[in-house]
Order: structure tokens, then C-alpha cells, then sequence
């Protein structure tokens, strides 16, 4: 009876935590994986065999012996199985939260989308030079502070970052402390 | 420390304490990369340039020892057919973790040793300094670390902490900067690959469940005697989690999603390692645990075969980018590997395992090249700025070293003579041929063919035609000879690794089948580990 319950419980939260991630919000994707590793957790829990009464660890040695003569005691290793796979989840479901984090405040959107490849177009498949291609080559932005060999630098723009402007001007102040 | 061993029987000629001291060898490979990862973020984490450098030199030192290690795992397993078994804190087999390596962890070992010293100089050339400040050094060996470990684990559990300890770093290390596509698809990333652990860990508690046990060499033991319903539940689920951290056909929309947008030693770093592991755990555990199903199940991992194949293939083709095609690349090679796994126990009368063989084979081949051609890649979009093949060109009369090696490398994947790819392709194709899978080699072929249109189409648009460098360089990668130096020397030295490998084929192909038959031989794994023969599992059922 128990364990029907317990197979309900784990099969509803996957199935809601399925559910969760297939939509598009990205506070949606976040409960869906919680979700999804709490059915996890209880199907880890339900693999140790449910039984009632049994404690794993004793402290009085001759009542172990009296319980192990008749019946076997319940597994404490799923447990810890648990245990481990909750420290992970939770590691990893405070990393997604940042991610998305910092995605929402770079890109001030909520939705997750995928890339808008055009399959069928006119003319030449394999010609990507219309392509509309935005990701590509950022991971060369950091770098937009140091020195680059072409015209642009050597022209002369000495522009400083405004906060470095802000800091000169404000010490010109009189009354800068 | 207190660690015990037990190795196994067959080598009695040695010492004991030898013996011991070789099995806690079997250490190292996660304890190096933890211990100076550890080391870095404990007492060289903080300050400028001369900490970051610091950073860099330990992480080069680890990286040697970490190599040099493998290489001796290497000799001892695959060259003289040794295995070692260690019991941490000398607890017996199902009880304790238990950290097992033979001919096929050790070769996956040291080519993952190679790989990551390959990548970094590399790394050290191109990755920004920011990117160092945020920790790029204790990650890259964090990643190596759960690599080496998933290779050597001997119970399901500690494989999954594995997984998930080199999925986190390469969550990391494919967001670590934020810019906007790599947060986009870093969240790709994420989530199919916790969807992936999420299968493997339910895959562990039907484990548990039916059998009683995660240690591997237990469940091998006792899956003859469970049901048809939990083999094949069972095996499915190794099939979808595990087959997904490979990017076999249905599931491998992860890597092409995510692949490009890291800074391009990253890239090299991931496509070198990351599906291994996928593929490593496939061959183990359908080789120790399912070995009939590997004949049961030939017909459907045939079809996934050559769909991956093909998918893989004419994906690429349809990339805009270096980087993009590469990496969609990959997934075609998993296909090459998955069907040396179908076949794996085909042989001759003399002895079985040519299809395993020829899988580990091609899977060194990839290894090596496929990270020399996406350093080789990086390096063209360094020099242009950009990758988009569309508007690059001509790079051939400026950088004429790298654009020899580029074809060198893109030859060797596409399989051309005397390259290691002609020589893995061929024993792949000569063993589904001889066990009459018409079909499924014609599409290998084809495959092939499609590698060789994509690695022409690679070549042509960026070296040949009239010079276009449409985007900025950033000029400490051209002001600096040394940088330039350390960026090229690595893909030349993996290039000469696949000449030789290639011109060295038979005494390869050799070696790859002891490795073969050492990982074929389940009673010898299951001796090796010697798991306890009762426990209260078998009371209790």
C-alpha cells in the first residue's frame, strides 16, 4: 500500500516536473528541475525496500540480535544515497538560478529561445552571409579593453571608461573628500 | 593514508607491497588534479598577474604528473595486461568505493591525460585575462579530475558524483565570462545534461532496487539472475543517460547548442573530453553488464549508429561556423564508436573482441584529432577575428604553418592515408563488413565521405581564396611570438601523434585488442574485485 503511494508520489513529480521544464519561463525550468530531483530522491528511497519498525542501527547489541534472528533491519543506504544526490541538486540548482540570474539581467528576457536558423531559403542552402548570427565571437568581448591592431585604436579615441571620469571630475571639486 | 589493495591473482610474480603501492597509483589521477586544485584556490586564488602566473605553473606541474601517471597505468594494464583494484580503507567489495582500472580506463586515462596537456598551452596563448582571475586554472583541473574519475569508478554511485563533479565544472567553464550567448546556452547546456544525470541516477536506484547493489562488479554478478523486465529496464536507462552524455542520435542536442560559444580552448578541451566519458561508460557497462544484449540489442544500436552518423554529417554541413561544424562533427564520430560497440564481440575463431578493438581504436583517433582540429579552428579564428566561414578567407598566404597543420589534421578525420583516421576507419569498416551489416557500413562510408566534404568546405572558405579578415584581433595573440608558439606547437605535436598512430596501425590495433579482451573478460573483472559472497541481500529478498 505504502509502496503504491510512494510509485504515485515519484511518478506525479516527474511527470510535473516534465511538465515544468517544457514550458517556457525560466523560473518554470528551475522548479521543474527541483522537481524532477525530488522524484528522483524518493524513487532512491523506495529502492531500499519500505519497511516498518526496523530501525538500521541499534545501540543495545543483544536486541539486535533478537531482531536479526527474525527479520533483516531497513537499509540506511539509500539514505545516504539521498543525502548525496540532495547536496548535488542543491549545488546545482543554486548554480542554474544564477545562471539565469545573469542571463535575465543581460538580456532582459524570461523566455528561453532557441536559435532561428532559416532550414529552407532561396538560392545558394549554404550561403551564410545573410545569416543573422548574434552569438558568435562575444566570447572575445572581455577583451575590448585592451589594445586591438586595427584602425579604430590607432586613430586615437582615448576614451576612458566613465567611471574612471567620474572619479577625476570629482576630485577637481572643491570640496572632494 | 590508509588505503589497503588487492590486485589481482594473475600477477603473483611481484612483491606484495609492490603491488599495493601500484593499486594506490590508482589515486592519483583524481587526487592530483583535487588536491592542486584545491591548493590554488586555498592559497593562490587571490591577487594580480603574478598569482595568476602561479596558478599556471602548478596547474602545468599537475598536469605533467597527472600524464605521467597515466602513461604508467598505461604500460602496466594494457601493455602487461595487469588490473588493479583498489579498496579505499581496505573495505571489501560492495561495502566500500571501490576504484578499479584496466587496459580500457587506462587508455581513456591517458588520453585524457594528453588531451588536457595538449589544451593547455593552448589555453595559457588565448584564454583573457579576466577569465583567469575567475578561477579558469583550479576548473580546468576540477573537470580533469571528474573525468580521470568517472574512468576508474567502480560503483555506479561514485560514477554519477563523478559525472556530476565534471558536469559542474564544465557549467562553469562554458558560462565563465557571461556574455549573453554563452549564458543562453550555458542554460542548453544545463538542463539537458541534469535531464541526462537525472535518467542515470533513477538507472542506479533500479539498480539498487532489484539487485541489492551499485557495485558494478556485484550487479555483473547478479544480472544473469534478475528478471528479463529489469535487464531491459535497466539497460534502457543506461542507454538514455549515458547515451546522451555521448550525443548519440536522439539526444545530443546539448553539444551543438553550446559548443561554439566558449572562448575556443574551452571548446577544444570539452570536444576532446566530454562525450568520452559517455562513450567510456557505454563500452563498460554494456560490455560488463549486458553482454548478450550487445547481440540481442545489435539491430537497434546499429540504426542509432548510423543515424548519429549521418545526423552528425549532414548537420555539420549546414554550419555557418568553424567552431559550429566541429562541434556538430563530434556527434557524427560518436556514431563511428557506437557501432564498434554493436559489433563489439564480433572476432575471428582466434578470439573475439575485434569490434571493441576497433571502437577504442577510433576513439583514440577522435580524441587526438578532433582536439588538434578545434585548437587548429580557434587559432584561424583568432588570427581572422572571426569564424563565420562566410567571411573569412585567405588565411593560407599569412599563416602557412597553421594552415599546414589544419590540413594535416582535417586529412587525418576525414581518414585519409597515413593518418590514424585511415587506419581506425578501416578496422571499423572491415569488421561490420565481415559481420555483414551491409547497410549500416554503406552508411559509414557515406558518413566518411560527407567528413571529407566538410573538411574541404573548412579548408576552402578559410585559407583559400583572397585575404578577408573581417574582425579585430586582440593584438597580445599577434604581438607575441611565444603565444603564437604555444598555440601552434601543441596542435603540431598531436598531429605527429596521429601520423604515428597511423603509420604505427598494427601494433595500435594490437594493443587495442588486448585492451579489447582485458574489458570482454567479465569473470576477470568480477575476480578482481572479489565482492562479498553474501550479504543480507539475498536474506532479504
Amino acid at each position: 500500500m505504502i509502496a503504491l503511494l510512494l510509485a504515485i508520489a515519484v511518478g506525479s513529480l516527474f511527470a510535473s516536473g516534465a511538465y515544468m521544464i517544457m514550458r517556457r519561463g525560466q523560473i518554470k525550468l528551475i522548479l521543474g528541475l527541483g522537481l524532477l530531483s525530488h522524484g528522483v530522491n524518493l524513487l532512491l528511497f523506495g529502492s531500499g525496500a519500505l519497511t516498518m519498525g526496523r530501525p538500521p542501527i541499534f545501540l543495545d547489541k543483544k536486541k539486535y540480535a533478537e531482531t536479526l534472528a527474525t527479520v533483516v533491519p531497513a537499509d540506511p543506504l539509500p539514505q545516504a544515497l539521498i543525502l548525496t544526490a540532495i547536496v548535488i541538486s542543491f549545488g546545482i540548482t543554486a548554480f542554474v538560478i544564477v545562471l539565469i540570474n545573469r542571463r535575465h539581467t543581460i538580456t532582459a528576457t524570461d523566455v528561453v529561445h532557441g536559435e532561428l536558423v532559416p532550414l529552407l531559403r532561396e538560392g545558394d542552402p549554404f550561403d551564410f552571409s545573410e545569416s543573422q548570427d548574434t552569438d558568435e565571437y562575444d566570447w572575445l568581448a572581455y577583451e575590448v579593453d585592451e589594445v586591438y591592431d586595427s584602425d579604430e585604436s590607432l586613430t586615437g579615441s582615448t576614451q576612458r571608461p566613465t567611471s574612471e571620469i567620474d572619479e577625476s571630475e570629482a576630485m577637481k571639486r572643491v570640496d572632494y573628500r | 593514508m590508509n588505503l589497503s589493495a588487492m590486485l589481482n591473482g594473475a600477477s603473483a610474480t611481484a612483491p606484495e607491497s609492490w603491488e599495493m603501492a601500484l593499486s594506490n597509483l590508482l589515486a592519483a589521477p583524481v587526487a592530483i588534479p583535487l588536491l592542486t586544485a584545491a591548493l590554488i584556490l586555498l592559497f593562490a586564488r587571490w591577487g594580480g598577474r603574478r598569482r595568476i602566473r602561479l596558478q599556471g605553473v602548478l596547474t602545468g606541474l599537475a598536469l605533467f604528473l597527472n600524464l605521467a601517471v597515466a602513461l604508467f597505468l598505461f604500460q602496466a594494464t594494457a601493455g602487461r595486461g595487469e588490473r588493479f583494484v583498489l579498496q579505499m580503507g581496505a573495505w571489501s567489495a560492495p561495502f566500500g568505493i571501490t576504484v578499479y582500472g584496466d587496459g580500457l580506463s587506462a587508455t581513456l586515462l591517458l588520453l585524457t591525460a594528453l588531451v588536457a596537456m595538449a589544451v593547455y598551452p593552448f589555453a595559457v596563448a588565448t584564454i583573457d585575462y579576466h577569465r583567469e582571475r575567475m578561477g579558469f586554472y583550479p576548473l580546468y583541473l576540477l573537470l580533469l579530475m571528474g573525468v580521470n574519475g568517472a574512468f576508474l569508478a567502480g560503483d555506479l554511485f561514485n560514477l554519477y558524483v563523478f559525472f556530476e563533479v565534471l558536469l559542474m565544472a564544465s557549467f562553469v567553464l562554458l558560462t565563465v565570462g557571461a556574455q549573453p550567448a554563452q549564458t543562453n546556452s550555458g542554460i542548453r547546456y544545463v538542463v539537458l545534461n541534469l535531464l541526462a544525470s537525472t535518467v542515470f541516477l533513477v538507472a542506479a536506484g533500479v539498480a539498487y532496487g532489484t539487485l541489492g547493489t551499485l557495485n558494478m562488479a556485484q550487479i555483473a554478478q547478479r544480472l544473469p539472475l534478475a528478471s528479463a523486465a529489469v535487464r531491459t529496464v535497466f539497460a534502457g536507462l543506461l542507454l538514455v543517460g549515458f547515451g546522451s552524455k555521448a550525443a548519440i542520435f536522439p539526444l545530443f542536442f546539448w553539444l551543438p547548442s553550446s559548443y561554439h560559444t566558449p572562448p575556443p580552448a574551452v571548446t577544444a578541451l570539452f570536444g576532446g573530453l566530454l562525450t568520452k566519458v559517455g562513450v567510456y561508460t557505454l563500452f563498460r557497462s554494456y560490455t560488463l553488464f549486458f553482454p548478450d544484449l550487445l547481440i540481442d540489442w545489435q539491430q537497434p544500436l546499429l540504426t542509432l549508429a548510423g543515424a548519429t552518423m549521418l545526423v552528425g554529417a549532414l548537420g555539420a554541413l549546414a554550419q555557418p561556423g568553424i567552431r559550429r561544424l566541429l562541434s556538430f562533427h563530434i556527434i557524427s564520430h560518436v556514431g563511428f564508436m557506437l557501432m564498434g560497440l554493436a559489433v563489439a564481440l564480433s572476432g575471428n575463431q582466434l578470439a573475439i573482441g575485434f569490434g571493441l578493438a576497433a571502437a577504442v581504436l577510433y576513439l583514440c583517433h577522435h580524441m587526438i584529432v578532433k582536439t588538434a582540429l578545434i585548437m587548429a579552428g580557434g587559432a584561424v579564428e583568432l588570427y581572422m577575428g572571426s569564424d563565420r566561414l562566410a567571411s573569412i578567407g585567405g588565411l593560407v598566404t599569412r599563416q602557412p604553418f597553421l594552415a599546414f597543420l589544419f590540413f594535416l589534421a582535417a586529412i587525418s578525420l576525414a581518414g585519409i592515408p597515413p593518418f590514424s583516421g585511415f587506419v581506425s576507419k578501416l578496422s571499423l569498416l572491415q569488421i561490420t563488413l565481415d559481420t555483414r551489416h551491409w547497410l549500416v557500413s554503406g552508411v559509414s562510408v557515406f558518413a566518411s565521405l560527407l567528413t571529407m566534404i566538410n573538411m574541404i568546405r573548412l579548408w576552402r572558405e578559410s585559407f583559400w581564396g583572397e585575404y578577408k579578415r573581417p574582425g579585430r584581433i586582440p593584438s597580445r595573440i599577434l604581438q607575441s611570438k611565444a603565444r603564437q608558439w604555444l598555440m601552434l606547437t601543441p596542435i603540431a605535436v598531436l598531429v605527429l601523434l596521429s601520423l604515428g598512430l597511423g603509420i604505427l596501425g598494427e601494433p595500435a590495433f594490437r594493443l587495442t585488442t588486448r585492451v579489447a579482451q582485458q574489458a570482454l573478460d567479465r569473470q576477470a573483472y568480477i575476480e578482481a574485485v572479489r565482492p562479498a559472497a553474501s550479504d543480507p541481500w539475498s536474506v532479504k529478498r
